[in-house]
């Protein structure tokens, strides 16, 4: 079955150029500078030039060189995509399980809290998060994880109020099953589907946020390189180089495409026609307007 | 129906009351105080006790936040912790900006995504379905600063046609005024808006291009205009409501990056600002306006929804 999902996932052919893009996304990022060149804090006289041989991609302000400099935000911004998802699974995930699967109050409770947190939009949830926590990797994925947990939660439960009542469950239940075993071994394996779209979705949506906040000047400090960091200084530069707010632009741009593109052949590959619905309709956008 | 209304109306109270608690939760639970904020970096701790003694904020928590919710009914917002003005004061200011912005970005979000969703849910394999389809993707992914950023660099830097940063221009004093400053910003949103808009139109276009009555139309002799004017779209739009609805309800509560990148003085630039100087009151106060805007919007949208989609019924 996995290898058949594979194969429909590997027959479309932009998932795979999708796929390939961010691979060489992050081993570039891995080596700091050694195809460029340039290290990415390494300053210099050549300030603010276009593109050009020696700096494939213009430099910065400080003559920094800028393909160094995106090569180098590649990490954060796929640590952070990465992060956010999995942290934001790892607390969403249970509670909606939780939720679904006892119903009642607990889930009363829960879908409030969810209802309440999806009424902000996301970069404002993150925006408090960070105001609290203060600036950081770490923090900026708390901030993004906090903001997309309840989608997580909302499709974990719908998931799982589906198949609460089915027989297989209520067969495990009959055979002496404890809650949590059935859960674990027998609920969460049959509603993975949509999680796993929702990861990459929230992935996508995290790079753009995360970068958001970079450029509001609340991400990740100084003078780690970072895409938003990046386009907020190419802000103040405009009318001397234009260059440098268009590259940076355009590579997080066509990461997230390419994770947009995995997100939905992987929909495709896994059969999963369910429909988002009100879930996805309240994001309207992605959530760093 | 109505008890409908009634029920989603009773549900309003609690919701923001559940919103505040959590935003206060999260505020207090953070290290460093306002009080550190408002006194400045090197304040002695008797300082810091005096502004918290003058703030309230030595007061335990449930305590300064039952007082605020106290004050709050009766009208009083709180002043800012940082510039003294009234809270209600500074937010009724921006409110006009912010609505200006979000109604002029929707207004442009339509007139982009109808016709592309048409395009898309019509001729899907077309080379302008097709093309649509690379512009809906790359305007989904490209984050709204970024647009932002770009528009700036053509229509204020190398074409000098528009002003970089924007005024708040009221539009019932100058139409022109209002719209030179806004527009920039309002396309920025609008051409990342309308990508999600578009999708919508063009995935329930397409589906009720099979339904019979399509069918029956064409089989009466209407011309594929007619039966795209009256029968298709009138049916296909109303999904569209629900996200054009959402969208300008989340607009209205500030597009806070948006307003930032184009020195916007609307409700989101306000909201960053308070965020970045820590100015707790403001914070509250702003974020259950933008709550508050957002559950009305909602409610607004499902009770339309089920007014132009009879059969819909909610129990």
């Amino acid at each position: 079955m996995r290898t058949e999902l594979l194969r429909r996932f590997l027959t479309d052919r932009w998932s795979v150029v999708a796929l390939a893009f961010l691979l060489a996304m992050l081993l570039s990022s891995l080596l700091n500078g050694s195809l460029t060149g340039f290290e990415a804090t390494a300053t210099s006289s050549d300030t603010l030039i276009g593109p050009s041989p020696v700096h494939w991609l213009g430099s910065d302000e400080l003559g920094r060189d800028s393909a160094s400099r995106l090569m180098f935000g590649a990490r954060s911004s796929l640590l952070v995509a990465a992060g956010s998802a999995l942290a934001a699974a790892l607390v969403g995930v249970p509670l909606g399980v939780l939720a679904g699967y006892f119903g009642r109050a607990v889930d009363a409770i829960a879908m409030r809290i969810i209802d309440v947190i999806l009424a902000v939009p996301t970069v404002l949830v993150a925006l408090v998060f960070i105001a609290a926590l203060g600036p950081s990797t770490t923090n900026m994925i708390i901030a993004i994880a906090s903001a997309s947990a309840p989608q997580f939660a909302r499709l974990a439960r719908a998931g799982t109020l589906e198949i609460r009542e089915r027989d297989f469950v209520l067969a495990e239940r009959a055979m002496g099953a404890g809650h949590l075993t059935i859960m674990v071994r027998v609920v969460l394996p049959n509603i993975l589907a949509p999680l796993i779209v929702q990861f990459v979705v929230t992935a996508a949506g995290a790079i753009v946020v995360a970068a958001g906040l970079s450029f509001l000047g609340l991400g990740i400090p100084p003078p780690e390189p970072t895409w938003g960091g990046m386009l907020q200084q190419a802000k103040a530069y405009m009318y001397q180089s234009p260059w440098y707010g268009i590259f940076p632009g355009v590579v997080l741009t066509l990461t997230v495409i390419a994770l947009d593109r995995i997100g939905a052949s992987l929909r495709r590959a896994m059969g999963s026609t369910q429909d988002l619905g009100r879930a996805s309709a309240s994001a309207p956008g992605r959530g760093a307007t | 129906m109505r008890a409908y209304v009634i029920r989603r109306l009773g549900q309003f109270i609690p919701v923001l009351l559940l919103a505040t608690i959590i935003v206060w939760a999260m505020l207090f639970a953070l290290p460093g105080s306002p009080a550190q904020v408002l006194a400045g970096e090197d304040a002695t701790p008797e300082q810091i006790a005096a502004i918290e003694a003058r703030y309230g904020l030595d007061q335990p928590v449930w305590l300064q936040y039952l007082t605020w919710l106290g004050h709050l009914f009766q009208g009083d917002w709180g002043t800012s912790l940082v510039n003294g003005h009234a809270v209600a004061q500074l937010i009724g200011d921006r409110l006009p900006a912010t609505a200006q912005l979000a109604v002029l970005a929707m207004a442009l979000t339509l007139v982009i995504a109808v016709p592309l969703g048409i395009a898309v849910g019509l001729h899907p394999r077309s080379w302008y379905g097709r093309l649509t389809n690379g512009f809906l993707a790359t305007g989904l992914a490209a984050p709204t600063f970024w647009i932002g950023l770009l528009l700036i660099l053509l229509l204020s830097v190398k074409l000098n046609w528009l002003p970089a940063a924007s005024r708040f221009v009221p539009f019932w004093e100058s139409p022109v005024g209002a719209l030179r400053h806004t527009i920039l910003p309002a396309l920025a949103i609008a051409l990342h808006a309308s990508t999600v808009t578009a999708r919508f139109v063009a995935s329930s276009l397409s589906e009720v291009m099979h339904r019979d009555f399509i069918r029956t139309a064409r089989a009466k002799g209407a011309s594929e205009g007619t039966v795209l004017r009256r029968h298709a779209l009138r049916n296909a739009l109303v999904p569209t409501i629900t996200v054009v609805g959402l969208q300008l309800g989340s607009l209205l509560g500030g597009a806070v990056v948006t307003e930032v990148v184009f020195a916007y003085p609307g409700l989101g630039r306000l909201l960053f600002t308070a965020i970045d100087g820590r100015d707790f009151s403001l914070i509250q106060g702003s974020v259950l306006v933008v709550i508050a805007i957002f559950i009305v919007l909602n409610l607004l949208v499902d009770v339309l929804y089920a007014f132009l989609d009879p059969r819909i019924r909610f129990d």
